[in-house]
């Protein structure tokens, strides 16, 4: 191939990067899943969204292509791991909305939004999808009647995470696997 | 965090309001209860499955498919999912429904629970598309 070795070695690197953030996005996911939410009163359904921290730090450091590589594999693995391959349709289109969102938002809008309002809008956008694709395969809109419920608990788990990512990309910013990385 | 992030969050929260807001007033003569002649509709794969009458006296409903099974459970005029054979149940933890409009979805046997007034005052197909 006609890669020089630095590209070589930099493609080598963000692949190193996406497979060991896709294994902690994995396990993030899986710990998530053993926290009952519904037992505590919240909307069936609601997550806290810690496999979100991973990807979205994948956006702060590597290329969309990347990130969007990060966010197919998480839901994959997670779906087969979790045995619940029949949402798997629901999760994936939830993630690739939150993901747009976030990447565009991180593209242009960096000026104006945080790292937490980034965060805000993806979980928001999670959320919405999700819902969409349910509300298309039910061929009804009443499960909008959970909309504001997650609208308020997305704000939440949000922030949550945003804040996460922001100590994750000082701490990670230090290692020299990501040197390279940094803007 | 900045102000645009203040401004998202206060935006949401508008919108989140602007939803449960006219749910909140309305809510006072859409009341269950004893007289009050609420019906669940049950749905599998978007297409009508059956119309229970929500009573006090508890009764089971199976709701087999060929994807799996739930039962569902009324008494005390209101419904809950009492047992389903999907993964992850989340149906489940919708809980004891009693109002209308209030719903229990089981997505991966597309099964959806919702309560509605009976005949008479149908303001629900409104928002059934």
């Amino acid at each position: 191939m006609g890669l020089s070795n630095s590209e070589s070695s930099q493609a080598l690197k963000r692949t190193v990067i996406i497979a060991i953030f896709s294994a902690v996005a994995v396990v993030l996911g899986i710990v998530e899943a053993q926290i009952p939410l519904s037992a505590m009163g919240l909307m069936p359904g609601a997550k806290l969204g810690f496999a979100n921290i991973m990807i979205l730090t994948c956006i702060y450091f590597l290329r969309g292509r990347d990130a969007l590589m990060l966010v197919i594999l998480k839901t994959l693995l997670t779906a087969f791991i979790l045995g619940t391959f029949s949402s798997l349709l629901f999760s994936l289109f939830g993630s690739l909305l939150s993901f747009i969102v976030m990447f565009l938002l991180m593209k242009g809008g960096r000026m104006q939004l945080s790292l937490i309002g980034v965060s805000i809008a993806g979980s928001i956008a999670h959320n919405i999808g999700q819902l969409a694709a349910a509300s298309m395969v039910m061929g009804t809109t009443s499960i909008m009647y959970y909309l504001p419920i997650l609208l308020v608990t997305g704000i939440v788990t949000g922030i949550a995470v945003g804040y996460a990512v922001r100590y994750l990309v000082s701490s990670l910013s230090q290692i020299s696997l990501f040197e390279e990385f940094l803007r | 965090m900045k102000r645009a992030d203040m401004l998202l969050i206060a935006v949401i929260l508008i919108a989140a309001l602007a939803f449960l807001v006219p749910r909140y007033f309305s809510g006072n003569e859409a009341k269950g209860g004893q007289g009050k002649e609420l019906v669940a509709n049950v749905t599998v794969d978007g297409k009508h499955y059956r119309t229970i009458k929500l009573t006090k006296e508890e009764q089971t409903i199976d709701i087999r498919t060929e994807r799996g099974y739930n039962i569902l459970k009324v008494h005390d005029y209101g419904v809950e999912m009492y047992e389903a054979d999907c993964p992850d149940q989340v149906c489940l933890g919708f809980g004891f429904i009693t109002l209308p409009k209030q719903t229990i979805v089981c997505l991966p046997h597309r099964v959806l629970v919702e309560i509605a007034s009976g005949a008479g005052e149908d303001e629900i197909d409104g928002f059934v598309q």
